[in-house]
């Protein structure tokens, strides 16, 4: 028995424990809960390195189960965030009702990624994509809002996704005789060029639904909100990410081996660019955090898309550093929503505000992540974008660079929305009681907040484990050549150096921190957020002076053109088609008797009327 | 160790320089606009007064830890910023950082103190500071499109990504790149006018309308930090200009002339327009900016 075989039995015999022992005791449960979860992922990281196989024979099919560096690389981000979610969940789920049900899809969400990373053959890649499907679903609707409408949602697409994928394995299986990846990847060069192109479109179209891609994106918004956050954050950081998977193998081991490869290439690359560009227009505009968040996921899984559709090693990097970033940034904040959630009971910036000084912890983990989002120095964020700017521009993508780069830049008006709909602003007496979330909650959050802050200064911690992931898939040895530890550089020798810039900021702010602080220490108090200068008078207790309603509006106003079509209604407009056609068979199809005798007697008529010309 | 303190006694010696060059600047401007409107004006030197009385100033009161910051996080943007521009070609007594970032780490640096201070405007309460605050950052969307177009056609054209790289092109080829990429510097000074916040584009301190906007609710040792701090900003901006067009400077003399010259150009356009509101502001960077700094790609590619 191999240690994979191990793991995947703790998870599976975990998630059935934790389910059943929640009859018997809550803390029993959460104690299952979390060694599901951690002791995996601890034997994985001790005894399972690369190059580790396992088989499984089930009904004359073998399962086969391997590691190599890159399926290694995303284990990182599933167990770590796994981890980080798992530990915040005890937190969150407290006092919630059907905990088992919760944990239980916790628990297998991460088995089945974990079974998708390691897959070697195509049948468990499948099985496992399904079951990360259904546990994924079954969270959504776990909050029991609008299930028709947004599980639907989420299941047709993921089911459309699902049976293209099918229908790829079967097609392959039926050209090479075999469910194994490398006999596909091996055979791809001998297929028809038909071939060559849909079995790439198929597989593209199920990771697309995963990764959100434009146009298979709508159904991310709601069931990001609508999960519990504390799985939303694993949703949206792991989960999303096996799409980004998907599409890296298929697009080196398969489309950069034909010529019209560069085409495919770069329809990618563009519709990611345009998933960045819409997403944040529409994460700017809303009200609710775990909408805008959930909105802010979409356009960041653009940035990768076009990360990695680029393909060159720079443009690789950058995809698979920000998509290590992303999960650990946006794993953050969808934890700070949920944390808020918890102590407040809403997540709607006209509801809640200046939160500041009751969470500060909170806040600090929130303020790291927010910068590491928006990509600025010294946090890790910084380093993704950096590498995508250079490889587009040294690939000669011209026009998408300043489509990344306008995302980036309107992603700062969501992120100051995020931070001041929260944290700052008036601090009103209906949240006056509002305390700091518990520390099971908060410690996850500041760890990762922590290892932003290490990335960003030394990314070749994470940068090296890439380089081999991207060696384990064919591509030349980056080391040395396009990064250092703490330093990057493009293709030209242009580079940053991050270490004394990181030494500078500190110094300096930490400078101008003591002069601020020093200078009349014990002159300067704290003031209430009612003192204020407002056209010179002293504003009265009661007034309401919370900015909140129509927010961004200006910007709105300016960018109204771009936001007036929503790919939502042209699939509503399909969706009706469909209805009014079924309406119309179902009109044939009654299901009353007598309306089938009607059909049956008129068949006869029919045919005795025109026997002679019919027979 | 002994590499360690000069580079600090040149980052504070072009810190002395640029508080001086800039407050000098605003006196000169607030000198200028008076002129032009047949006033008589405060003397040249009037912000070095303004910055000592403020700094003399107790401050009495703050709204918290965020806005006690704000001031600090804008010096660290504008002090990055000066410390990586190359303030001097062919020069040793400003090293600084030179040769460790970039044009695209400069673009992101810039972005770190009116964030950090937004963070502190925000947590006053007062709605006219966030008001401001979102109109500073939507017209940050705004300008920043014609100035990165700028930026990448400067970028292609020259295939260098490195401030230092640009200066050595225009140092090697004896023309500067106003003139080799005369569209970069049509979109890059349009540009400009939305950093410097002068009329038509003063929308996010909106005198009269919002209260001077994010700093409504800063004084005494605050405002000392941010006035410095914009002065600061004002020569780090400028001097990027004249190193990525202008071919940079020798000495300090040619650089305060071509700084000045091109201080002008929002200067003086400031003072013959009203105020843009938000959406126009923001769409007239979208609009002629913008279709030159395409021009000034297309440019780069094809020749």
């Amino acid at each position: 028995m191999e240690m994979i075989h191990i793991i995947f039995l703790i998870f599976l015999g975990g998630a059935v424990l934790t389910y059943f022992s929640g009859k018997i005791s809550k803390v029993l449960q959460d104690i299952f809960f979390l060694a599901s979860v951690l002791v995996p992922a601890y034997l994985f990281f001790a005894y399972v390195g690369a190059g580790r196989e396992a088989t499984l024979s089930l009904g004359g099919i073998t399962l086969i189960w391997g590691v190599n560096h890159f399926s290694w690389l995303f284990s990182l981000i599933v167990l770590g965030l796994g981890s980080m979610a798992a530990i915040y969940a005890i937190g969150y789920m407290k006092g919630k009702k059907r905990k088992g049900y919760f944990y239980f899809n916790f628990i297998l969400s991460i088995m089945a990624m974990m079974g998708i990373l390691l897959s070697i053959d195509l049948i468990s890649f499948f099985i496992f994509w399904e079951i990360m499907t259904w546990s994924s679903y079954l969270v959504t609707i776990y909050n029991g809002h609008d299930i028709q409408r947004i599980g639907i949602k989420y299941f047709v697409f993921s089911a459309i996704g699902a049976y293209a994928m099918l229908m790829a394995i079967v097609i392959v299986h039926h050209l090479t005789g075999s469910f194994l990846m490398s006999s596909m990847i091996n055979f791809y060069p001998n297929m028809s060029l038909s071939m060559q192109i849909w079995i790439p479109v198929m597989f593209l179209l199920a990771f697309g639904v995963k990764a959100a891609m434009m146009p298979l994106h709508v159904w991310a918004p709601d069931a990001y909100s609508n999960a519990p956050m504390a799985y939303t954050s694993i949703f949206s950081g792991a989960l999303s990410k096996m799409g980004i998977y998907g599409m890296v193998i298929v697009l080196v081991t398969m489309i950069n081996q034909i010529p019209q490869g560069f085409w495919f290439r770069e329809v990618i690359a563009w519709l990611g660019g345009i998933t960045a560009a819409i997403g944040t227009l529409w994460a700017i505009k809303q009200d609710d955090a775990k909408k805008l968040l959930a909105y802010s996921s979409v356009a960041q899984l653009g940035y990768i898309i076009t990360g990695i559709a680029i393909g060159t090693e720079l443009g690789m990097l950058a995809g698979l550093f920000l998509a290590v970033m992303h999960a650990l940034f946006k794993g953050t904040l969808f934890m700070v929503t949920g944390a808020i959630e918890k102590q407040t009971g809403t997540t709607n910036f006209n509801e809640v505000t200046g939160l500041i000084r009751k969470m500060p912890w909170t806040f600090i983990a929130a303020l790291l992540s927010i910068i590491a989002l928006a990509g600025i120095p010294p946090l890790g964020g910084f380093v993704g974008k950096w590498m995508l700017y250079e490889s587009l521009i040294t690939s000669n993508h011209y026009l998408l660079v300043i489509v990344i780069f306008f995302s980036s830049t309107a992603a700062f008006l969501y992120c100051y929305k995020f931070l001041f709909g929260f944290f700052l602003g008036q601090e009103e007496k209906e949240w006056a009681h509002v305390k700091e979330a518990p520390a099971v909650m908060v410690v996850p959050m500041l760890i990762m907040a922590v290892m932003m802050f290490v990335l960003g200064t030394f990314p070749g911690i994470i940068l090296k484990p890439i380089n081999s992931g991207l060696m384990d898939l064919g591509f030349v040895d980056s080391f040395k050549h396009l990064w250092e530890s703490s330093v990057i550089l493009n293709v030209w020798g242009n580079h940053v150096v991050l270490q004394p810039i990181l030494y500078w900021i500190i110094g300096i702010f930490v400078f101008f921190m003591i002069f601020l602080t020093w200078k009349g220490f014990k002159t300067t108090r704290y003031v209430s957020t009612k003192d204020i200068s407002s056209s010179g008078e002293v504003p009265a207790d009661d007034e309401n002076l919370t900015f909140s309603v129509g927010f961004m509006q200006p910007f709105m106003r300016a960018v109204a053109p771009a936001m007036r079509r929503q790919i939502d209604k042209y699939y509503n407009g399909i969706a009706d088609g469909l209805e009014s056609l079924f309406e119309f068979i179902r009109r044939i199809y009654t299901g009353n008797g007598q309306t089938y005798t009607i059909y049956v007697i008129v068949f006869v008529v029919i045919v005795l009327l025109f026997k002679n010309i019919l027979f | 160790m002994e590499k360690v303190l000069l580079d600090i006694l040149g980052a504070i010696v072009t810190f002395l320089v640029a508080f001086v060059v800039g407050m000098t600047y605003g006196g000169l401007n607030r000198k200028i606009t008076a002129r032009v409107q047949n006033r008589k004006g405060p003397p040249w030197y009037q912000n070095f007064i303004d910055a000592y009385k403020l700094s003399s100033k107790k401050s009495a009161i703050h709204h918290g830890v965020m806005h006690h910051l704000g001031p600090a996080f804008l010096m660290v943007t504008s002090v990055m910023t000066l410390l990586i521009v190359p303030v001097l070609s062919h020069n040793n007594w400003f090293p600084n950082l030179n040769f460790q970032g970039d044009l695209i780490f400069l673009l992101y640096i810039m972005t770190f103190g009116p964030l950090g201070m937004a963070l502190g405007a925000g947590q006053t309460g007062n709605p006219n500071s966030a008001i401001g605050v979102t109109r500073g950052l939507s017209m940050m969307v705004g300008f920043e499109i014609p100035w990165v177009l700028a930026l990448v056609a400067l970028m292609i054209q020259y295939h260098t990504t490195s401030i230092t790289g640009l200066m050595a092109v225009q140092a090697h080829s004896g023309t500067w790149l106003m003139f080799s990429s005369p569209f970069a510097f049509i979109a890059a000074v349009m540009a400009l006018f939305g950093m410097f916040r002068y009329s038509p584009f003063d929308i996010v301190g909106a005198p009269t309308e919002l209260a001077s906007g994010p700093i409504a609710e800063t004084g005494g040792k605050y405002l000392f930090v941010m006035m410095s701090s914009g002065s600061v900003f004002t020569f780090a901006k400028l001097t990027l200009y004249v190193d990525l067009f202008l071919g940079g400077a020798d000495n300090l003399f040619i650089l305060i002339i071509k700084t000045f010259a091109l201080y002008l150009i929002p200067l003086l356009y400031s003072l013959v327009s009203p105020r843009y509101r938000t959406e126009q502001a923001i769409r007239w960077f979208w609009g002629w900016p913008s279709f030159f700094g395409l021009l000034a790609i297309l440019q780069a590619i094809i020749f």
